[in-house]
């Protein structure tokens, strides 16, 4: 049990939702990433969060980012440099909806941690007046 | 002096929120983590019967909330723990004020003679 944990976990918190926002912002500037149909298209990523097991309470990181469909969506662009014989260029199949909604819940959880940091902050500053007359 | 039941009950007070607010961190950290159960801190109890006994040395336990859990698995309910959080910590600064005080007594006696 460390000294000044709170503000450690709620921090554990801001760079999860920290993370997410940084996944969102590469799916949306990558929204209209043109590949070859030789190649996969772009992969949106998807953060996955886990509660760390170790000591109690000990906060969140970040297990693992998942990757997601690598078929895209096929449109037909036969002026597209990238373009196939028959044409076609590979967009990534992502839903700029979800992203967008997605990246209000990472913001409104970043908001939360930081809010209970300013409060655990507070209660620390009333621990260190402790036998101040 | 430094053993008094008040002064240990004090003590005890100040580790049960500092371990309550811990908790409250560690819940709105996981706030959205699939399958996290918020965790809740119970020492009041513990510390009444502590008192009443005249040791006043009581520690706080951690258990999982029952709340019916959203989709993802998780129960954390922002609103609770944000007034659970200000509440913890406003009783925090009370009962360092107790601490506080009593030190003073204690200086003002020193004084005296």
């Amino acid at each position: 049990m460390g000294t000044f944990d709170a503000i450690g976990i709620a921090g554990s918190g801001m760079t999860v939702y920290q993370t997410w926002i940084n996944a969102i912002s590469d799916n949306l500037a990558n929204v209209n990433t043109v590949r070859s149909t030789s190649e996969e298209a772009f992969r949106a990523r998807y953060v996955v969060a886990s509660s760390v097991e170790y000591g109690t309470p000990a906060g969140t990181q970040v297990s693992s980012i998942e990757l997601g469909d690598a078929e895209g969506r096929l449109v037909y662009e036969p002026d597209n440099p990238l373009a196939d014989t028959e044409g076609y260029v590979r967009y990534p199949d992502i839903d700029m909806t979800s992203q967008m909604t997605h990246l209000i819940m990472a913001q409104r959880g970043y908001q939360a941690n930081a809010a209970v940091v300013d409060r655990a902050k507070e209660t620390y500053q009333a621990a260190l007046q402790i036998g101040r007359s | 002096m430094f053993d008094s039941v008040s002064f240990v009950a004090m003590n005890s007070a100040l580790d049960g929120l500092s371990l309550r607010q811990r908790t409250i961190a560690d819940n709105v950290a996981n706030i959205q983590t699939p399958g996290f159960l918020a965790g809740k801190v119970t020492f009041e109890d513990a510390l009444r019967s502590a008192v009443n006994d005249g040791t006043g040395a009581a520690t706080g336990t951690t258990t999982r909330s029952l709340a019916p859990t959203r989709e993802d698995g998780n129960n954390v309910d922002l609103e609770t723990e944000t007034l659970l959080n200000i509440e913890t910590n406003l009783r925090y600064q009370v009962a360092t004020q107790a601490v506080s005080g009593h030190f003073s007594s204690l200086r003002t006696a020193m004084k005296s003679s």
